[in-house]
């Protein structure tokens, strides 16, 4: 078996970065170190740090319980602007940096708490359709047959339909609420990791490891899954990346809809919608949940980009 | 004879040889009996012109309620054939200053001027109406000069309407009422306690305080006080959050329930931003009760439906503005004894207010009012919120923009000084045939179409004549002659006679009859303020 890791790992074409001799770095400190040395990398990491960090201290961060109405207990209006004291806001007011919403709460609590609502529904519907999509497309590209052509047909049956139509169609019957639009975005998203992981499993079975394998009696499943699988994940790590920037773009728009998080659920995109009538006498109550949006989505693409490049052996001279 | 007009319903309807004019036929709708606990006895074509109610009891109401525009008088003809099929729904024929050019679903709907319209006729040609849920967005449209007149300004916008040269305020006049709806037949609203606990359990003026305009009402009864007896008997529990903890705990409930709070998400006089004031309920519930609510906008349509039927099995926000300045238009639509709004009807609120709807003196009504009043505070079929101030806006050169008190607003007297005036409203109409109809949006676009026997005045609740030059009753209030105003056409060509009354009511109220098909069939006003007759036993 000795032998078969190795040639896996040759296969891999990634072992060994300094030379033919010294020990295998390990494929995932290669990649960290030139993700981290490409400028689109270091944006990416910097952001999703942030907004993780965020996400985990939002109790620490945000002054206010998000869905505490502050009438009765500040002197606030529904809607009132910004007041930051440092920027000249009388501090006589209470102090709300990002303003206060239509029902009197406070817009930077909510925004702090909506970063683990965000961050949850996209790691939830990659992680959903990821492992759904990459069963489907290992198990298509490695059988071939009837087998492939039953699951990719259906996949493409799913593709057939523009990826929100679908979603919104899977939430109407369903109903609305988060998780079921968690499941919507994530049954949406399965044909594309099916479809990228079956193009790379029929490139990687291919290969002479694989065949040696075979010769050695391996069983086809656990050659899939242990020797073809493995040396297949690279493009679909980068997929997933860029999955989680859609799939938060997705249950926003969903959220905006009124078709995803109901309120008083501190969700970016029901944020967005609730208040989208007021862009033009409140605008800090749209300006702030979109630019949230942007940030999170930039971020995970640009960690998308800059692990596509870091994983690329072509790009690594 | 002008028309032969047959309907099924051989009972209530049938053609009679007229008394005064030997060359018309008239018809009539009789009741069987007035055991069917309806106010109409009969309606008979007297002759071409006169048609003459019999009234099973005095209704000091009859002129308001003739004036209201679900009660428009179209074509005998026109409703014995469009009515079994529907037709009616979209393609109505009246009297009135415009007629019906195109309907542009999802839209637009587009009016022309009618030519040979009896009255004084619009000084432009097309009246369009669109729509758009939100304040905002037609604040926007209007700023942009896409609309020249708006239903709708949100309270936050009143100022800056006011304060825009280009703009003009119209203050929108008519009573009205939000109100927390729920239906007893569905658990746990089944136990009065649970209602009792709701009706205390809620901070009532912080809603109004914060979500209102100036001007707005804490409601101390259903009823508007500017309507004759609309406030006699007790005023409504005061917040006390802890006694309606209590009370919850004494039910059943002291860790509250789960629910819903219904909402069609369409701005309205009375609820002026659906979604934020839903969730304002929400937490408030959440906060003095324990309740979870979850926040359910609906479909317009579908809302007002379930809503009617008694179907919600939640909280339902929903909201009354005066039709017709009588306390009958608040009191019997809503808790007459045919009324499923709110599930079973109580005949502790019911039977006072059939008693007071015989009533013509105001005073003499007042006990009879005061005990319907306390029994729906003690038994809570809803919580009645809030008597909202509204405003609406137009742009500063449309002449005659302004509301009247009571009635939809009549675009005709508008002047936009240009060939088309473009109106904004806050939803499509559900449908153009309202007498089967109750949302505001169908009955604006019908008042352009249709006409009414009488009609309400411009600038107070006073009634005026209408298709009718007048109804006079008999002594006891118990017949009214209306004599029909001669030369009116209707927009198809024909002319107005007395059967197109009787063929026209006939359609709500005879339920045996094969006009009687509306949209949902449920005919909500004509059962409500008359009651429907021959009505099959499972209704």
């Amino acid at each position: 078996m000795t032998s078969l890791k190795t040639a896996s790992a040759n296969a891999a074409a990634i072992v060994i970065e300094d030379g033919l001799l010294g020990d295998p770095v390990p494929l995932w400190k290669q990649t960290f170190k030139r993700l981290t040395r490409k400028r689109s990398g270091q944006v990416g990491l910097f952001l999703i740090g942030f907004m993780v960090l965020v996400a985990i201290f939002a109790p620490v961060i945000a002054p206010y319980d998000p869905n505490q109405v502050l009438i009765g207990i500040e002197q606030v209006k529904r809607r009132d602007p910004p007041c930051v004291h440092m920027f000249g806001c009388d501090v006589a007011k209470p102090q709300h940096i990002m303003g206060i919403d239509g029902n009197s709460r406070d817009v930077f609590s909510r925004l702090v708490y909506g970063s683990r609502i965000s961050l949850m529904i996209g790691v939830v519907t990659v992680s959903v359709a990821l492992i759904t999509g990459v069963l489907l497309g290992s198990i298509a590209g490695y059988f071939g047959g009837w087998t492939d052509n039953v699951i990719m047909r259906c996949m493409d049956v799913i593709l057939g339909f523009p990826s929100l139509l679908l979603a919104i169609a899977i939430v109407a019957v369903l109903g609305p609420g988060i998780v079921n639009a968690l499941l919507a975005i994530s049954v949406v998203s399965v044909p594309g990791y099916a479809r990228v992981t079956r193009a790379s499993v029929l490139s990687v079975k291919s290969q002479d490891f694989v065949a040696a394998s075979r010769v050695l009696g391996g069983s086809k499943w656990r050659i899939l899954f242990t020797r073809v699988l493995p040396n297949a994940l690279t493009p679909i790590v980068v997929l997933a990346t860029m999955g989680v920037a859609s799939g938060i773009l997705e249950a926003a728009g969903l959220s905006f809809l009124g078709l995803g998080a109901q309120p008083p659920t501190p969700e970016w995109g029901t944020m967005l919608g609730t208040e989208k009538d007021q862009m033009f006498s409140s605008p800090h109550l749209v300006f702030f949940p979109g630019i949230a949006i942007v940030i999170t989505v930039l971020g995970f693409n640009l960690l998308g980009d800059g692990l596509r490049d870091a994983l690329d052996p072509r790009l690594n001279s | 004879m002008k028309r032969m007009v047959f309907f099924g319903a051989a009972v209530a309807m049938s053609m009679m040889p007229a008394g005064a004019a030997l060359s018309f036929e008239g018809m009539s709708l009789v009741a069987p009996d007035c055991n069917y606990g309806g106010k109409i006895k009969s309606i008979v074509a007297t002759d071409e012109h006169t048609a003459t109610f019999t009234m099973c009891s005095a209704d000091p109401a009859f002129e308001a309620k003739a004036a209201f525009i679900v009660f428009g008088i179209q074509p005998s003809e026109h409703i014995a054939a469009a009515g079994p099929t529907k037709e009616l729904l979209t393609n109505p024929i009246g009297t009135g200053p415009f007629k019906l050019d195109a309907w542009n679903r999802g839209d637009s709907i587009i009016l022309k001027r009618n030519d040979n319209y009896w009255g004084t006729k619009p000084a432009y040609e097309t009246l369009v109406f669109r729509w758009s849920t939100s304040g905002a967005s037609q604040l926007n449209e209007l700023r942009s000069g896409t609309v020249d007149q708006i239903s709708t300004v949100s309270p936050d916008d009143f100022d800056a309407v006011k304060n825009d040269g280009d703009l003009q305020f119209l203050p929108i006049m008519g009573p009205n009422t939000l109100y927390l709806g729920m239906t007893n037949t569905f658990a746990p609203f089944d136990n009065v306690k649970v209602r009792q606990a709701i009706a205390m359990g809620i901070d009532r003026q912080r809603i109004v305080d914060n979500y209102f305009p100036d001007g707005s009402e804490l409601a101390s009864h259903f009823t508007p006080c500017t309507i004759p007896n609309g406030c006699a008997g007790e005023d409504w529990y005061g917040f006390d959050p802890a006694a309606a903890k209590a009370l919850l705990a004494e039910a059943g409930f002291p860790d509250g329930f789960k629910t819903k709070i219904y909402y069609r998400d369409v701005f309205r006089t009375y609820l002026p931003e659906p979604s934020t004031i839903a969730v304002e309920f929400q937490s408030q519930l959440k906060a003095n009760l324990g309740i979870d609510a979850e926040v359910a906008p609906m479909e317009s349509g579908e809302f007002i439906g379930q809503a009617s039927a008694g179907k919600l099995d939640g909280f339902y926000l929903l909201g009354w503005g005066a039709d017709y300045p009588h306390i009958t238009n608040f009191l019997d639509y809503h808790f007459g004894k045919d009324t499923q709004q709110f599930g079973a009807s109580l005949p502790e609120i019911y039977e006072p207010l059939a008693k007071g709807s015989a009533i013509a003196d105001v005073e003499a009504a007042k006990p009879v009012y005061e005990a319907a009043n306390n029994a729906i505070r003690e038994l809570v079929p809803m919580v009645p919120i809030s008597h909202a101030a509204a405003g609406s806006a137009a742009r500063a050169y449309v002449k005659n923009a302004g509301y009247r008190p009571f009635g939809a607003k009549q675009f005709s007297l508008v002047d936009p000084g240009k060939d088309t005036m473009v109106v904004m409203q806050n939803a499509e109409p559900i449908s153009l045939y309202c007498g089967d109809e109750s949302d505001g949006e169908s009955t604006l676009v019908c008042t352009q179409l249709t006409e009414t026997l009488l009609d309400y005045a411009q600038d107070s609740g006073d009634i005026v004549g209408g298709l009718a030059t007048s109804c006079d009753p008999n002594a006891d209030g118990t017949e009214w002659v209306c004599h029909l105003r001669e030369g009116v056409k209707f927009t198809d060509g024909s002319d107005f006679d007395a059967n197109d009354v009787v063929a026209s009511y006939a359609a709500g109220l005879d339920a045996s009859s094969p006009t009687h098909v509306g949209n949902t069939g449920a005919f909500d006003y004509f059962a409500s303020l008359w009651g429907i007759m021959n009505a099959p036993a499972a209704q």
